[in-house]
């Protein structure tokens, strides 16, 4: 267990000090500002570029939920692919550069190495996306001056479900696949294969494919129906996919 | 005396070729080990499946008394082991790497700090604050060494450790492995046969997956020989006569020639060899410039071992 400990610090370090504590941070951030930035100008930036083009169309009053959808939309598509890329060599990574073999070496079991590293990147994730949460939220205030709390982190709290399963899934496909960029390929393609079966209803209603149209449903603070099976599937498949991992890692040569 | 670490019949197989084929190896607790074979011959496959790193096709192996399929942490606490090519994460110090490892350990703190200053001083890395990424492959050779020891171990492994250094630094690290004999098992993989006959009092040699011989240092140079005899004559005589009228004497196990009149012989008996050889070089009218008689070496061994058995 303290060599567990030892490991989850190291791992800490290792964002802490990489280029993991700029690449995911700096996205985020990015979303959380401009998101209620762009809601909130949208309809001016379009009527300034389209002149009287769209003189009968008329565009609803941007609301704090229209803000709030811009986030969850941003971070569902370029959020789930960066995150999908840096973590396509979550495990891998040390095996291709030698260090795995120094640490499985010492009293550090396997199983204990492909859990930490998926246990600390979910804590990490969850911190990103709380201080990415507490960001939109803020700038939502100071833009739209009215920002419920309820829709945003109800909505942010389902995008993590959805992070959580697709790290869950790139640790097996990182064990699975020696290759980093082999593994986002995988990964970036059962995203797209997900997304697609979710536009039949049965796949959105029971399966990680329906979380990002329930998050948006959420953030535009509609009560949004049956959100507990995708949430409960999603975390079920990754907490699986990570003990998956972890087995067959087990059973790998280095 | 107990044995620290024993394969029987261990066996490893790529695709239907042995990279080992039923290794049988003993090595006793507090003896240092020297495990020699030519490039490809399989130590490092040997040094995997010993650390748990690989799994064998079939064959045992027991590392300090416990099989290694079903040790678990017990045993790996108490291995030092070094890779051939040891890598570090770049972006921790020489400090910070050995507090981390010392801490997989369940190293208590204080000891870890003793430890820690001390080793790195001993690897001549005391001091050195900048990030691992931009050390050099020696200076990562000699923080692979330093953090094998860190836990003090019972068995120390360590894959080729000389390879990578210069002269200096081999003989800091041969000295190191010396001062250790007798508190903790040493094996190490090696293809410089100089570094092993300095510090070894045990060998086994290893060549295409096959262990041809595993004895005390002492017992293999009395088995192959034992002596050399160099003797260089004057270029005018015929040396190639010569060298055959030696080889035809029942106590010239090997004979060998250069093209500057000198013929290496490797000789069963000395005494009846340093006896009758002036007299041979005489019976050739050359003259005798040198005459050198000495134990035979490890390479003469290995030479005629790896030599035979290609």
């Amino acid at each position: 267990m303290r060599s567990a400990l030892v490991f989850a610090r190291k791992e800490t370090f290792e964002i802490l000090r990489t280029w993991r504590v700029f690449v995911l941070p700096a996205i985020l951030l990015l979303f959380a500002v401009t998101g209620p930035l762009i809601a909130k100008y949208t309809p001016e930036l379009l009527s300034a570029v389209a002149g009287d083009q769209f003189s009968s169309l008329r565009l609803p009053t941007p609301t704090a939920g229209d803000a709030y959808g811009q986030w969850i939309k941003n971070l569902g598509q370029i959020g789930i692919f960066a995150l999908i890329i840096i973590y396509g060599g979550i495990v891998s990574g040390e095996r291709r550069s030698g260090t795995a073999v120094l640490v499985l070496t010492k009293p550090v079991s396997r199983v204990a190495f492909v859990v930490v590293k998926a246990v600390v990147n979910t804590l990490y994730l969850t911190l990103l996306l709380a201080a990415g949460t507490l960001v939109t939220w803020g700038v939502t205030a100071l833009v739209f001056g009215d920002a419920p709390g309820g829709p945003l982190w109800s909505s942010a709290l389902v995008w993590l479900v959805l992070a959580v399963f697709y790290l869950g899934l790139m640790t097996l496909f990182s064990v699975l696949v020696p290759s980093a960029a082999g593994a986002a390929g995988l990964g970036l393609g059962l995203f797209v294969v997900i997304s697609v079966a979710a536009v039949w209803r049965p796949v959105a209603d029971w399966s990680p494919g329906g979380l990002l149209g329930r998050a948006s449903t959420l953030a535009a603070g509609t009560a949004s129906d049956q959100v507990l099976w995708p949430v409960l599937v999603s975390l079920a498949v990754a907490a699986a996919a990570v003990a998956a991992a972890a087995a067959l890692f087990r059973r790998q040569e280095l | 005396m107990s044995t620290a670490l024993e394969t029987v019949a261990l066996t490893k197989t790529f695709g239907g070729r042995h990279a080992l084929d039923a290794v049988d190896l003993s090595v006793d607790e507090g003896s240092v080990f020297g495990f020699l074979g030519p490039n490809g011959a399989g130590k490092t496959t040997a040094l995997r499946i010993i650390t748990g790193l690989a799994k064998p096709t079939s064959g045992t192996v027991r590392v300090l008394g416990q099989d290694i399929a079903s040790a678990g942490n017990a045993v790996r606490g108490q291995l030092g082991f070094l890779p051939d090519v040891p890598a570090f994460y770049d972006w921790m110090t020489a400090p910070e790497f050995m507090e981390f490892v010392g801490g997989l350990f369940g190293l208590d703190r204080r000891i870890l700090r003793q430890r820690t200053a001390m080793l790195l001083d001993t690897a001549g890395l005391g001091g050195v604050t900048t990030r691992i990424g931009g050390y050099s492959r020696g200076m990562k050779q000699r923080l692979g060494i330093a953090q094998a020891l860190i836990n003090a171990p019972r068995l120390l492994l360590l894959d080729e450790p000389t390879s990578a250094l210069d002269p200096i630094g081999r003989k800091d690290v041969l000295d190191m492995l010396d001062a250790l004999r007798g508190r903790a098992t040493i094996f190490f993989s090696s293809h410089i046969l100089s570094d092993v006959e300095r510090v070894c009092d045990t060998v086994g040699i290893l060549n295409r997956g096959r262990v041809l011989t595993q004895s005390s240092m002492q017992d293999l140079r009395s088995r192959h020989g034992g002596h050399r005899i160099v003797l260089e004559v004057t270029e005018t005589a015929d040396a190639d006569a010569l060298a055959t009228l030696i080889a035809e004497r029942s106590w010239a196990t090997t004979v060998s020639r250069d093209g500057q009149g000198v013929i290496d012989v490797l000789v069963s008996d000395a005494a009846a060899a340093q006896h009758e050889l002036p007299s041979l070089v005489a019976s050739r009218n050359a003259g005798l410039i040198r005459l050198e008689a000495g134990e035979l070496t490890l390479e003469d061994v290995f030479v005629e071992l790896v030599g035979e058995a290609i």
